[in-house]
């Protein structure tokens, strides 16, 4: 298990090198000019010239990424133009907070997902079963921006019932121990702050875990259909089986495989969504920063948060890979 | 005592009657055989036992009794406590009738745990070594695909016969196997029916099987039983037309040989046989007269049909004297073939080489049969010499010309020179393109004129004996037989010196594949090609080829005249397999 | 035909048609010019509530222009990104795909591995990297999303015609004879043309999402052109005070991309493709 786990792990690594170059490559070639950037408005050219050769930027593009390479190698992955703060401080900052967002938002969408799928499958050949499958299609058409525009419209300034922007009260003092603010205030002991984290928590991670629920149902629905097909089904019912240990102990572990992988590449997805929501919520996390640097052209950042939002699906596939490694016999050494 | 016993029982789906009026009685201990082709209905009667028929069938007459109670009727809570306890099932497909993500164990010992059988490790071993398992402690720990399908099918055997059953239904149980395996398999199953004193529904296609383990057979046709006896006597004396052409179209494996009486046509689909008035069979039937078309005949005490006593005299055409004329020139020559496959998995004893050295010729006009069980490297042989494989070593020599090596000249000559009939006619035909257009797609590539192929694909249809409309059909239109003769009018359109066919008669009905094996003889006669035939059913070659090449493992252990290597088989994988064939 | 008896593909056929027509004939249908601000007419509620104005059948936004309008000329940017971005997807990953799937070996291999390098950024932050290099603008945009959700096309078609490529007639095609174009032409891409047509419709309305996540943070179009995302930001800001000048465009994103997803589904089931599923 551990060894496939490295095995993939290492196959990742020539792909996070690939896109780093490729990363370093796209933004270099931008109009934009990082060492204009990086001075005082009232710089003269001559003073920006002297930035850009002391930040490489007249060198050859290969060399540059060579030297990138070379200070990431040591932990240092340059500033930020903008805030003038070191990157790599300002992605460890905002990461937990967007993980925490994603892992929240799978549960959401996983306990959805699920119990619609068992739903639909539960309706196979009834009348209503159309009506439901349709209802899903339509629910799929909903992208998460749009949950989250209704969510707030609807919980933060019609009920008035849950807070919409940030991870926390103002009033409160936020813990800082691992960044994890869920995990921060149990640590800390502190039921009012996990109790207004959580409140925090709620929309945006139902927004996004509503958006990337219908696939879920369909896949774990289609592939519960198949297994049903299958003799080894037919043949626990032959030998006197009850449909719902059929259920349990026959198809449900079956039909989990192809949603596994579903949901591995839905977890890649799903860092995406999560950064429109983010916006909305003004959710200090990855996405806010990534939007901000964008705005700002602030090159660094937008390289180091593309960077992370890579390992972070290179490191879920990995992941998924070896679950379903466990889950599936045929796969593993003989 | 009675385990089973249907009583005018109808199937339907909707208004049609899949099964109509079965009556058929099973003793405790006794083993009876349903016999019919496919579309007969045989497995409509195991479905019904399990009420597990398919959506939109049902019961819509009858009855049907298990040890006295009415299976149809009882709460359902009551006949699923029979299933797996009284009523045991033997699937068709081994491979797939284990969930493939449980251990052997863990499936096994579920089903101990419901049948109440304390100590299931114990039990399990128990019974694997009852059904001659080796290492049975091991295999509880295994996945079924670490498994052969003939340890699978023991497995299974094992889960029906754990609960003692008064009744065990076995459908096809021995289709999806090797003959070797299958001969094993039969000995088994009857070793413990005798054991245990089962009663054993035996659901087959193959009368020949039926009749050498069954105490009772019963023959259905369009649904129906058309007769019914001893199983010695059914295939000693069919008293129903049908049975006597299906034992007749069957090719024997011992005896002298004889040509193989074809049944025209095919059995009446569900909503033609509701039309018809009289007896069903009577469109095909040999002797049938004016009376047979007029009613339905009734259950005699053998068999249903007005003309019983005609059956007897009915007879294959005379064998014609065999002159085909092999020619001296070789059209096939392969010089230590090999073919090692990079990514294994495909074999998994012995590394990854399907072809180690292989060396035949096929002369011109030539019948080759090319025999071995499933992953003994025959298909991949085959696929060699027509280049849908690169070789790993040693040299296809086609016509005179080396062809190893691929390159776009060697190419053009090997798709003047060898054609291939491809086993799956589903797989094989586009089934988005029309019969004519794929029965002459040869002459597509050559760019020949839409018009000209038009002229040649009807000319081959005919020839073929396919009527004059199917030329603009899809596939999916076409019955299985019919598929099959487009398949081979495609690789007969111009006429190539060598035909390779993979396994192109398994899995049809007997009476499908005597009117296939009639045809290739005509068409031998007419046109004069050679023929690679690959193939894992020894009557079919001992009816159809000169010479045959015995496989296993991907070496040709045995080749020579046919008619010589069954009569004197050399090698002990030989006898072997002509052992098992044969019943021994 | 099959397909036109699902009453998916119908509601959806009708949903896009009608659509496409807005878009078509938004200068015909507008009341008002969409960038016309009226100063003395902001906020206004929809035309049947209180304080509406039947001038301006949807109300005003925050610079007092008529939502209806820009509604309309948004759908514009909306379809035009709809079909050229995902018909350049198609074209781009079903030949990739082609390519891969048939020929196999090296080809497949590297194929496969540009296909992981670009499935490892989430497709929302490559098109915001892309955008920010490229520039505003809807031309950037369908460049932007044609260089992402190839990949979609690429993954999933690959599978289907190695599926395809192994069937016996392919091969019975080969040695009747057939060159490597013939074949492919004739035996491997009319079996994958359901599929590629339902990725197609899906894509439409991932393309749809797309456009509009960009315009509203202001990667996506240029700020003079009207597109359904910006209004989204802008009707944001005045969420309290005029709710319909931010609901108008999201309901028309919404009905917009369940009528290719309905289009897309109904073709599914009525071609009977076995496709991957996946939304994003």
């Amino acid at each position: 298990m551990l060894l496939i786990l490295a095995r993939r792990a290492l196959t990742a690594v020539p792909i996070l090198f690939v896109v780093s170059l490729m990363l370093f490559v796209a933004l270099r070639v931008l109009p934009v000019d990082p060492a204009a950037m990086s001075m005082p408005p009232s710089a003269t050219l001559a003073e920006i010239d002297a930035m850009r050769s002391q930040m490489g930027l007249d060198r050859p593009l290969l060399e540059q990424y060579g030297i990138w390479l070379n200070q990431a190698a040591h932990g240092d992955f340059g500033q930020s133009l903008h805030l003038r703060r070191p990157v790599l401080r300002l992605v460890a900052d905002t990461l937990p907070a967007t993980i925490e967002l994603a892992v929240a938002a799978m549960l959401v969408a996983s306990a959805l997902g699920v119990g619609g799928g068992l739903a639909l499958f539960a309706l196979r050949g009834r009348r209503a079963e159309l009506a439901a499958e349709s209802a899903t299609t339509v629910l799929m058409s909903v992208p998460e921006f749009l949950w989250a525009l209704l969510f707030i419209f609807v919980f933060g300034v019609l009920l008035q019932a849950l807070p919409f922007t940030g991870r926390l009260d103002a009033s409160l003092p936020r813990p800082d121990i691992t960044g994890f603010l869920l995990l921060d205030a149990v640590l800390v002991g502190r039921v009012d702050v996990l109790w207004s984290a959580l409140a925090h928590l709620v929309l945006p991670a139902a927004a996004l875990g509503l958006a990337f629920a219908p696939p879920i149902v369909r896949v774990l629905r289609s592939s519960l259909l198949d297994v049903y097909h299958d003799d080894y089904i037919r043949q626990a019912r032959l030998r006197g089986l009850s449909e719902g240990r059929i259920l349990c102990r026959h198809a449900l572990k079956n039909a989990a495989l192809p949603m596994l992988t579903l949901m591995g590449v839905q977890f890649g997805f799903l860092f995406g969504g999560s950064l429109l929501v983010e916006v909305i919520y003004s959710y200090p996390g990855l996405g806010n920063l990534m939007v901000d640097a964008v705005r700002n052209a602030d090159l660094p950042i937008i390289q180091m948060v593309g960077l992370t939002y890579c390992v972070l699906v290179l490191a879920i596939n990995t992941l998924v890979d070896g679950l379903y490694v466990v889950l599936n016999p045929k796969l593993r050494r003989r | 005592m009675t385990v089973l016993r249907a009583e005018g029982l109808t199937v339907a789906m909707g208004d049609v009657p899949v099964l109509r009026d079965i009556g058929l009685s099973l003793e405790a201990g006794q083993v009876l055989g349903l016999v019919g082709e496919s579309g007969a209905g045989k497995s409509m009667l195991g479905r019904a036992i399990a009420r597990m028929l398919p959506a939109g069938f049902g019961v819509v007459g009858g009855a049907l009794a298990f040890d006295g109670a009415d299976l149809l009727a009882m709460p359902a809570a009551r006949h699923r406590a029979l299933l797996g306890r009284e009523i045991a099932f033997v699937p068709q497909e081994p491979l797939t009738a284990l969930n493939p993500v449980l251990t052997i164990g863990r499936q096994f010992g579920e089903h101990l745990k419901r049948l109440g059988i304390p100590r299931a490790r114990d039990a399990a071993i128990a019974a694997f070594e009852a059904v001659h398992l080796r290492d049975p402690a091991g295999l509880l720990g295994r996945y079924p695909h670490q498994l052969s399908g003939g340890m699978c099918q023991r497995v299974l055997i094992a889960m029906a016969f754990a609960g003692r059953p008064k009744l065990v239904v076995a459908d096809e149980p021995t289709t999806a196997l090797d003959v070797t395996i299958e001969a094993n398999i039969v000995r088994l199953m009857a070793e413990l029916q005798r054991g245990h004193g089962t009663a054993v529904l035996f659901i087959t296609h193959n009368l020949r099987l039926a009749a050498r383990i069954c105490d009772d057979i019963a023959v259905l046709y369009s649904g129906a039983v058309v007769e019914r006896g001893r199983g010695r006597d059914v295939l000693a004396q069919p008293a129903h037309p049908y049975t006597r052409c299906l034992q007749l179209a069957d090719p024997p494996l011992t005896g002298p040989p004889r040509a193989l009486y074809a049944l025209p046509e095919t059995m009446p689909g569900l909503r033609d046989a509701m039309r018809m008035k009289g007896c069903r069979f009577a469109p095909r039937c040999p002797v049938a007269g004016d009376e047979c078309t007029r009613g339905s005949p009734p259950m005699g005490p053998r068999a249903a049909c007005f003309r019983t006593e005609l059956t007897g005299g009915i007879a294959a055409p005379s064998l014609q004297t065999q002159q085909h004329g092999v020619g001296m020139d070789n059209v096939l020559e392969a010089i230590g073939l090999r073919k090692r496959f990079a990514t294994g998995g495909l074999f998994r004893r012995g590394g990854t080489l399907a072809v180690r050295g292989a060396d035949f010729i096929v002369r011109d006009g030539e019948f080759v049969a090319v025999v071995g069980e499933s992953g003994s490297g025959k298909s991949t042989l085959g696929r060699l010499v027509v280049g849908l494989e690169t070789a790993s070593g040693g040299r296809i020599v086609l016509d005179g010309r080396d062809v190893t090596r691929g390159g776009e000249a060697a190419r053009r000559h090997r798709v003047a020179t060898v054609r291939m009939v491809f086993q799956d006619p589903q797989s094989a035909l586009n089934p988005r393109r029309r019969v004519i257009d794929l029965v002459t797609q040869t002459l597509e590539a050559r760019g020949v004129g839409r018009s000209a192929r038009r002229e040649r694909g009807r000319a081959l249809l005919a020839e073929m004996g396919l009527p004059p409309d199917a030329a603009g059909r899809m596939p999916h239109q076409l019955s299985g037989g019919q598929k099959q003769r487009v398949n081979i009018a495609r690789a007969l359109c111009s006429l190539p010196r060598l035909l390779v066919a993979d396994e192109i008669v398994s899995g049809l009905d007997v009476s499908v594949q005597a009117q296939l094996l009639l045809l290739l003889a005509r068409l031998r006669r007419e046109h004069r090609f050679a023929l690679l035939f690959i193939s894992h059913d020894l009557a079919v070659v001992r009816h159809l080829c000169d010479r045959v090449l015995v496989m296993r493992s991907g070496e040709i252990v045995e080749q020579g005249a046919v008619a010589e290597v069954f009569a004197n088989p050399r090698h002990e994988y030989t006898r072997e397999l002509l052992a098992a064939a044969r019943g021994h | 035909m099959r397909p036109l008896r699902s009453g998916r593909v119908i509601a959806g056929a009708v949903i896009v048609a009608a659509v496409l027509m807005c878009a078509l004939l938004a200068p015909h249908l507008a009341p008002h010019d969409p960038d016309d601000q009226n100063l003395i007419a902001q906020l206004l509620p929809p035309a049947w509530q209180v304080g509406g104005d039947a001038d301006y059948p949807l109300g005003t936004d925050g610079l007092g222009r008529c939502v209806l309008s820009r509604l309309l000329f948004g759908a514009r940017v909306a379809m035009e990104v709809a079909l050229i971005a995902s018909l350049g997807a198609a074209l781009v990953g079903s030949l990739l795909a082609y390519v891969a799937g048939y020929l196999g070996g090296w080809a497949d291999w590297l194929i496969g591995r540009a296909v992981d390098v670009w499935m490892s950024f989430p497709p929302v932050i490559l098109s915001l990297i892309l955008m920010t290099g490229l520039g505003t603008g809807v031309r950037n945009v369908i460049f932007a999303i044609v260089l992402v959700d190839w990949t979609r096309f690429c993954r999933v078609l690959r599978s289907e015609v190695i599926v395809v490529a192994r069937r016996d007639y392919v091969s019975a095609a080969r040695l009747s004879g057939f060159g490597h174009w013939r074949t492919v032409t004739r035996e491997v891409v009319p079996a994958t043309v359901p599929l590629l047509v339902t990725l197609l419709s899906l894509e439409m309305g991932i393309a749809v999402v797309v456009e509009a996540v960009l315009s509203f943070v202001g990667l996506g179009a240029r700020a003079d052109q009207v597109a359904w995302g910006q209004m989204i930001a802008d009707g944001r800001q005045a969420i309290y005070q005029a709710p319909w000048a931010l609901f108008a465009p999201v309901l028309a994103i919404f009905v917009t991309v369940a009528g290719f997803n309905l289009l897309g589904d109904g073709l599914r089931r009525t071609l009977d493709v076995r496709m991957v599923e996946g939304r994003e």
